[in-house]
């Protein structure tokens, strides 16, 4: 029989902006593979994750947060498999439920007590492959079902105020005492000891007071102010951080120790620790780090220009229709001497003749106004065209739809089709790192408050379903 | 033109580090209630820094080997390790990692010098050299890589930020090595991935990652506030995907140790850092074909949740639930009462989420600034955490140094280095009861440790030391 000819994918393409071909992009999917890209497709093949193990299965992991940076902490934990338990007041469930950009999108329902009210999508991302069940830390009987869970549990994560569980007897000392094993885990603001611990937070004000907001963004001569980044960073990487050291414990507690122990995270002091060589720099020469743009104070050419003209000039969306922006890289000395041929201004090689001389601020003044001169009349595929046949670096500023349709991206399962068992289809980002054995995965991305209530409450509480109608009458459950 | 104010003329000798003295802890709790005062002191207790030395380190018995170069990602995720309490042996090729010669605008006179040979290091890379150890190893020749196949047989964890396929082809790729050493957790850094449609696309230093994740098109002020598309001050995406890099090694390690007996691969790229925290971008882009416009020092999905300007700088503000939305305005309104009044008016400012749309935060923000403007940040800062709303300035760097929380908690601390004196650096933020980070050296030099490594790990003889040296292949 004749071998059946299977019909090739088409390849995912963008709708090509002003009619050019994206050039310097890639190639298609699949094409010109060679053999050790052949083996890395295979190895971290997306579609293949489902048929390999966790490496926290048959771990449990009891999350009682609320906004980002708590609750990322466990959804880290829980992509690599351990059964996260998500607890949150009744009804009206954690405050970033109630969070959208721009009151607009909203997945249906918010509980099963609400079905008319939908979870905002501030929520999303921050609690995959979680059970969700309900509960008011603060009553007395809410207390015994917190030490049933804390006794099965391996890791806990909490940011309440430092203190709060404590005082409702429900803190590390007294969970210590009923699972030593326990490892808690508490993030939040400032840290529950020294003169700011009262101080609430927030990512943003993280970013503020850790030192980040005040070197992002345009200089104060060009008009800019401090920025914030887009992101939650201070709180979404914070968890990543908390995630991190509580695997550490799990590994000592696991291999070594056998004993649990208390972290603190603040996330004030995980800014501070990004801040590169501006303590140092103060330190040793009381010199304050400023904002330089988007620019970069350590290597040049290594920033971001404006190319004049917009890639989708008959867009009616305005995100498309501003004018495109590219990072142009090209530091080393024969970068640099191609780049101001392609661009037509050879002098500037013998004027900037070393790249200690192109740093310097003046020179990126120079060179950069240049630069943008250049492209004033292009758009930002035109200079990479340009420049890449120059074999120039280049990276156009993409935005949320250019990488969200980018085929590298959804080839590589980075940003994929999620078929949520509650909500249907929605375009989820994947985990921040890939692994041949045991690999991370998004099984589903949230559900309703109080989803888990049954089967939670009924496995791990032995409660029954009057009792359950009882708990849930009373608003503690 | 003149450089940035900032920058001239720098101070010289000692460093002004502190201006004030850390509070004692008699000042920060002297005050209070026995009882107000005994859980921060437990605490306290059981977490200060200082203390770290008397305790265990997490990952004492695992060791790393960063050969990645030139990029901050890679060794951001060592750093992390090393912190943890990892052996982490950096590899570099002979002359030093090109990140070691960094300096902001080019300024020589900012970089560090060892006291052994004064070699100049860049700020940047020995703020991320920390704890670890310096070995050099040319890989570019056959020689250098035989070593790096030995070294395997020695290490848990390998780091490599070689171009796609690069390694492989040396014959040093995780096919290979995980023959020689199957319990080896190997781990590829990099921007964009070894694999699919980009693998080839060049670009090692962030903000590469920014551009190509779309952070960058969603920071800064809206085209129609005078901003541009804005990437971080940091390379920020290198920090999370070097972050993420370290929580895939750390869960290899455990799958490892209770189960498999194998290590694996792990891939991490800056860009899927970012793209995974990305909040909620692609499911709205996937609802409705929305792009996340910039949104300036406001955020799309809380209102009040902003920085605007005050008095003497910038101000943050934050409320982002009813509770604290009415303690904002009860503050507001001691001042200015017909503010507070003119926002309890507006029945669409009543629910949390109906406060979102653009108008009503142009309108919150607008109202906020009224009394914003007369109050410096330590003054509105003052007012608002007395009703205990989250609140603060925007603090510059020198701020962040002398904030007297952050000094106290050791949060910013001047290391006194053996081989470079004293540095004023951020400590790690993972204070534990039993396995905190901590801080043990700065940095080394180049090759510094290639005496003790060699011969600890390979049994390397003087004849050895001499042949390789001179062939610069170590």
């Amino acid at each position: 029989m004749a071998a059946k000819r299977t019909r090739k994918r088409k390849p995912l393409t963008l709708p090509l902006p002003s009619g050019e071909r994206r050039r310097g992009e890639g190639r298609r999917v699949g094409q010109g593979e060679g053999d050790f890209e052949r083996y890395c497709r295979q190895t971290f093949n997306p579609a293949a994750v489902f048929g390999k193990p966790e490496v926290l299965k048959g771990y449990r992991v009891l999350s009682c947060t609320q906004y980002i940076l708590g609750p990322s902490c466990a959804a880290y934990l829980g992509e690599l498999g351990a059964e996260v338990i998500k607890i949150e007041l009744p009804r009206r469930g954690e405050p970033m439920r109630h969070s959208t950009p721009g009151n607009e999108g909203f997945l249906y329902p918010l509980s099963r007590w609400v079905p008319q009210s939908g979870t905002g999508l501030g929520f999303f991302g921050a609690n995959f492959n979680e059970y969700f069940i309900s509960m008011d830390f603060h009553r007395p009987e809410a207390r015994e079902l917190i030490y049933k869970l804390a006794a099965k549990a391996d890791i806990m994560v909490e940011n309440y105020r430092p203190g709060t569980f404590d005082r409702w007897g429900i803190g590390y000392r007294q969970l210590r005492e009923i699972n030593p094993r326990l490892i808690y885990v508490w993030t939040g603001g400032f840290g529950g000891w020294g003169p700011g611990r009262v101080r609430a937070s927030y990512d943003i004000l993280g970013q503020a007071q850790g030192g980040a907001f005040s070197i992002t963004g345009q200089p104060e001569e060009m008009g800019g102010s401090p920025s914030k980044h887009t992101i939650w960073l201070a709180d979404y990487w914070g968890g990543m951080m908390g995630a991190l050291h509580a695997l550490s414990a799990l590994y000592w507690r696991d291999t070594v120790s056998g004993q649990g122990t208390f972290l603190e995270y603040s996330q004030v002091h995980g800014v501070s620790r990004q801040l590169e060589y501006a303590l140092p720099l103060y330190g040793r020469h009381g010199i304050i780090r400023e904002r330089w743009g988007n620019w970069d104070t350590q290597l040049c050419v290594h920033g971001i220009i404006k190319c004049g003209k917009s890639s989708y000039p008959k867009s009616d969306n305005p995100q498309e229709q501003e004018e495109g922006y590219i990072l142009i890289s090209a530091y080393e000395d024969g970068d640099f001497a191609r780049l101001t041929k392609a661009i037509g201004q050879e002098k500037m090689v013998r004027l900037y003749k070393s790249h200690d001389v192109r740093v310097r601020p003046e020179s990126q003044r120079e060179i950069y106004a240049a630069l943008e001169a250049w492209a004033k009349d292009k758009t930002k595929e035109q200079v990479a065209q340009i420049l890449d046949r120059a074999r120039i670096i280049t990276q156009p500023v993409w935005n949320a739809k250019e990488v969200a349709s980018h085929p590298h991206w959804r080839d590589r399962g980075s940003i994929f089709w999620l078929d949520d068992p509650t909500y249907g289809d929605l375009l989820s980002q994947g985990p921040a790192y890939k692994m041949s054995d045991t690999p991370p995965r998004v099984k589903w991305a949230l559900k309703p408050i109080g989803a888990d209530n049954e089967f939670i409450y009924g496995k791990l509480c032995g409660l029954s379903a009057e009792e359950l109608k009882r708990l849930e009458a009373e608003e503690i459950i | 033109m003149a450089e940035p104010e900032t920058l001239k003329g720098g101070r010289r000798g000692r460093p002004p580090w502190p201006a004030t003295p850390p509070p004692t802890a008699e000042e920060v709790y002297g005050s209070l209630s026995e009882q107000a005062r005994e859980y921060p002191k437990f605490l306290e207790s059981i977490v200060h820094p200082d203390k770290a030395f008397n305790k265990p380190e997490a990952l004492d018995r695992v060791r790393v080997l960063d050969c990645s170069t030139g990029m901050i990602i890679g060794h951001w995720a060592s750093s992390m390790l090393a912190e943890l309490g990892g052996e982490v042996i950096q590899v570099e090729p002979p002359g030093g990692d090109p990140l070691r010669r960094l300096t902001p605008f080019g300024r020589k006179e900012y970089m560090a010098r060892d006291k052994q040979r004064g070699e100049p290091v860049g700020l940047h890379f020995l703020h991320e050299m920390r704890n670890k150890l310096a070995i050099t190893l040319d890989l570019e020749k056959k020689e250098g890589r035989d070593i790096l196949k030995k070294l395997a047989a020695h290490v848990d964890v390998i780091i490599e930020n070689g171009t796609p396929g690069q390694w492989d082809k040396w014959g040093i790729g995780y096919r290979q090595l995980s023959k020689l050493n199957p319990r080896l957790v190997y781990c590829w850094v990099g921007q964009r991935g070894q694999w699919g449609p980009l693998k080839d696309k060049p670009g090692m230093r962030d903000p590469v990652a920014q551009c190509a994740s779309g952070f960058v098109h969603g920071t800064g002020d809206p085209k129609e506030f005078g901003g541009r598309p804005t990437r971080s001050g940091m390379w920020v995406a290198d920090h999370v995907g070097g972050t993420a890099a370290a929580m895939g090694i750390v869960a290899a390690l455990l799958h490892r140790e209770r189960t498999s007996g194998k290590g694996q691969f792990i891939e991490a790229t800056a860009a899927e850092g970012i793209i995974r925290i990305l909040d909620y971008n692609w499911v709205w882009h996937g609802m409705d074909g929305s792009i996340r416009p910039r949104y300036g020092n406001w955020d799309l999905a809380i209102n009040i949740y902003a920085v605007n300007p005050c008095k003497d700088g910038y101000m943050m503000v934050g409320g982002g639930h009813d509770r604290l939305w009415y303690r904002i305005w009860k503050t507001v309104g001691d001042e200015v009462p017909q503010v507070e009044e003119e926002i309890l008016a507006d029945t669409n400012l009543r629910n949390i989420s109906e406060r979102l749309p653009h108008t009503r935060q142009v309108k919150t923000y607008t109202l906020l600034c009224e009394w914003l403007k007369d109050n410096t940040r330590a003054e509105a800062e003052r007012k608002l955490v007395r009703q205990e709303v989250a609140s603060g300035g925007v603090l510059a760097v020198h701020e962040v140094a002398e904030y007297p929380h952050f000094k106290y908690r050791r949060q910013v601390q001047e290391f006194d280095d053996q081989l470079y004196g004293k540095v004023l650096v951020a400590s790690s933020p993972n204070l534990a009861e039993k396995i905190p980070a901590r801080l043990k050296w700065i940095g080394r030099p180049v090759g510094h440790d290639n005496e003790e490594v060699y011969r600890r790990l390979l049994g390397f003889t003087r004849d050895d030391f001499d042949r390789l040296g001179e062939r610069r292949v170590i």
